[in-house]
């Protein structure tokens, strides 16, 4: 991740604090420093000097503004369009090793050609391989990519004069090839006020621009003045004390210092796709409903807290638990899912207490009928009770279900069972069968006076016996139809996530592959320039053509 | 004569309790385990840390299912404050703006910290340092701003 702070060097000793800034104890002890004009608080104490005012300057990058930040890094990445020019470069010659043992900088892209800017001493420009720059001052060890205002006059000097020289002699198209992105490049730094450019916004329109208009006319260049040329070395003469070594170290140490890992300057906006970006077809709604599927099956109960979920950890080692992409998104779905499940649960009780007052009913005779008692006696004695005043229920009802049950409950109990036998076979299998027990009897049964006849010690080890022996419920039609396009979906989203998942492992090798690759590139870069440093002009010319 | 005991013990609990019974035993469990481990050797005040995050995770799985989930009755949500199995001090405060994520009450009192401010873990996220981590002393909070 990009971080939009660096490391404040820490004072050595207490020192006033800069304006603005108060101390404070915090209850552990530690001492932290607040300020109450821009709410920030810190365990470092400020510095009251202007802090580095080198590295970032007034010009520098408010990465804060993401779109501003999706720019910048886009700077440390190479441009697409010549990473296809370039795709076999590394591959070709990979197999030079010979600098393994050496500790690289791990950015791919490299300086290549540095120039004094005139009228700026000390102040350099330097080329990167990728067809970047940026401005280096040696003597304050300060680069910066965006090219200050002071040294814009400097600089539109030296393309100037590269501009008049290269129109001299230049003709070879191929060398100006490299220079497409480059010259897009410059442009997005020439526009301090337009940071927001990337490369992809690059057009080649722009390069056939320059080839083909590219003549004496100096004045007619005017507007093209700002591209530049690294392919000419003409300017390699001047002797700097300045290696291409320092400068790579410079180059690491800017990413270092905006808090980029090597990796970044490979696919700095890795981290900025968005979850399931890759091109397969898998929504956010996909993602909920795996995550629910997950749920429903393992039976996880809804109102138990989330903590307990991830602490029993479960669900975590299932794949559909990563169907979304963080912690939150889970809770939230779980938040959802359970409210989901309790209101249909609700309703599922009420609508059954509604269906049938006789249940509760037949549950109250079971428990307190006796032959003992005539109907009105019993009515009287029982009356408080909730079945007794329930309006759903008539009087007459009541007495009949009574009386039956009473004469049923003066029969011998070997009877009682052959009843109750009778009845449980002649229900329907769609009314009771082997799920019957899970899901709860029917209405049917439970309201019957057979049922309510045997004593419940009896009665539910018969019941149960029979209905294990029951098969399952038969399809119905409509139902069965639901449920096959239920799970038609519910296969075709795992897959979706499958998928993926696969895709994203794939894409990860890929990358790890480029990273390695660019690594191998890097050192033959740097080898490739070692040996153009050794060679005479028109030698080290042709060897950045190659390179390029 | 029959012990006199509180009105609310004899009662059974509202209905819609069984649905919870068992997660509610669960937190007394662990509330008793963290009660009666011997301290940690760290400094003393983090031995209640663990049973005060216990006290905050129940209080939010009532103060949850009643207003987010509505899973739970009045009666029964009223039960289980009067019955201590949640914080209705802390509930009250969950439901002010800005406080939505209080970890707990002692972190909001300006009195008994010793530089006369609220807690360092109500200090946003946003307005740290980047990296910087914090654990507060009262209740071993680690940020509780209602932006984190
Ligand atoms: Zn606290
Ligand atoms: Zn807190």
């Amino acid at each position: 991740m990009l971080k939009s702070t660096y490391q404040r060097a820490d004072a050595a000793a207490p020192e006033a604090l800069p304006p603005g800034w108060t101390e404070h104890k915090a209850p552990t002890g530690h001492t932290y420093y607040y300020n109450a004009s821009t709410k920030e608080s810190t365990y470092k104490r400020p510095s009251a000097q202007p802090e580095a005012p080198s590295i970032v300057p007034t010009y520098g990058p408010n990465l804060s503004d993401p779109s501003v930040a999706n720019a910048y890094v886009a700077q440390f990445n190479p441009p697409p369009a010549q990473q296809s020019h370039r795709g076999g470069f590394g591959a070709g010659r990979g197999g030079r090793g010979g600098y393994e043992g050496r500790p690289k900088p791990a950015p791919i892209d490299k300086p290549v050609k540095k120039e004094p800017i005139p009228g700026h001493e000390p102040w350099i420009l330097v080329y990167t391989k990728y067809s970047r720059r940026f401005v280096y001052n040696p003597v304050k060890k300060t680069s910066f990519w965006r090219i200050p205002e002071k040294l814009m006059p400097g600089i539109l000097e030296l393309d100037k004069e590269r501009i008049r020289r290269k129109s001299g002699n230049e003709t070879d198209p191929k060398s100006a090839e490299p220079e497409t992105a480059e010259a897009e490049e410059a442009t997005v730094q020439r526009k301090e006020e337009t940071p927001t450019a990337a490369p992809e916004a690059y057009d080649s329109s722009e390069y056939e621009e320059v080839e083909v208009t590219d003549d004496e006319d100096e004045e007619g260049h005017a507007s093209k003045r700002q591209r530049t040329d690294d392919a000419a070395p003409e300017e390699e003469e001047e002797p700097v004390e300045f290696t291409e070594a320092d400068i790579a170290a410079q180059l690491q140490a800017m990413g270092t210092d905006y808090g980029l890992e090597p990796g970044d300057y490979d696919d700095g906006n890795m981290a900025d796709w968005p979850e399931g970006a890759e091109g397969v077809e898998f929504s956010e709604e996909d993602a909920k409903l795996l995550f629910k599927d997950l749920l429903d099956d393992f039976r996880i109960n809804p109102f138990s807290p989330w903590e307990k979920l991830i602490e029993e950890g479960r669900i975590i080692e299932d794949q559909r638990y990563t169907a979304l992409p963080t912690t939150r998104a889970r809770k939230e779905c779980w938040d959802e899912w359970s409210r989901e499940k309790i209101a249909a649960q609700k309703e599922q009780r009420a609508k059954q207490e509604k269906k049938d007052p006789r249940i509760a009913y037949m549950a109250l005779l079971q428990e307190k009928a006796t032959p003992k008692l005539y109907w009105p006696e019993f009515k009287r004695k029982y009356k408080k009770e909730p079945p007794m005043k329930d309006l759903n229920l008539s009087d007459k009802d009541r007495e009949k279900a009574y009386r039956d049950l009473v004469n049923r409950l003066k029969t011998s109990q070997a009877t009682r069972k052959t009843e109750l036998t009778t009845m449980l076979k002649s229900l329907p299998l769609h009314v009771l069968n082997n799920r019957s027990l899970a899901d709860g009897l029917p209405t049917q049964l439970l309201v019957d006076p057979r049922y309510a006849a045997l004593e419940p010690s009896i009665r539910d080890g018969l019941i149960e016996a029979y209905v294990q022996g029951l098969p399952p419920p038969p399809d119905n039609v409509e139902d069965a139809k639901a449920a096959s396009d239920e799970r038609e979906k519910r296969e075709k989203r795992t897959k979706a996530l499958e998928e993926r998942n696969r895709v994203i492992d794939e894409e990860k090798r890929q990358r790890e592959r480029d990273i390695a690759r660019g690594k191998a590139r890097l050192r033959d870069g740097e080898r490739d320039i070692e040996m153009a440093m050794a060679v005479d002009k028109t030698g080290l010319r042709r060897q950045l053509e190659d390179a390029a | 004569m029959p012990a006199i005991r509180h009105a609310s013990k004899r009662k059974p609990p509202p209905e819609g309790f069984s649905d919870i019974e068992d997660d509610l035993l669960i937190f007394a469990n662990k509330m008793k385990d963290a009660q009666n481990k011997p301290s940690p050797a760290g400094p003393k005040h983090q031995a209640q840390w663990e049973v005060f995050q216990i006290a905050h995770q129940r209080s939010r799985y009532v103060y949850d299912l009643y207003y987010k989930k509505e899973a739970i009755s009045k009666p029964l949500y009223d039960w289980l404050l009067k019955n201590g199995y949640a914080d209705a001090m802390l509930i009250a405060k969950w439901k002010k703006q800005g406080y939505e994520k209080l970890c707990c009450l002692r972190c909001i009192q300006t009195k008994e910290t010793n530089f006369n401010s609220t807690c360092i873990c109500r200090i946003p996220r946003a307005q740290m340092k980047e990296g910087q981590d914090i654990q507060c002393f009262s209740c071993g909070c680690r940020g509780c701003a209602s932006s984190d």
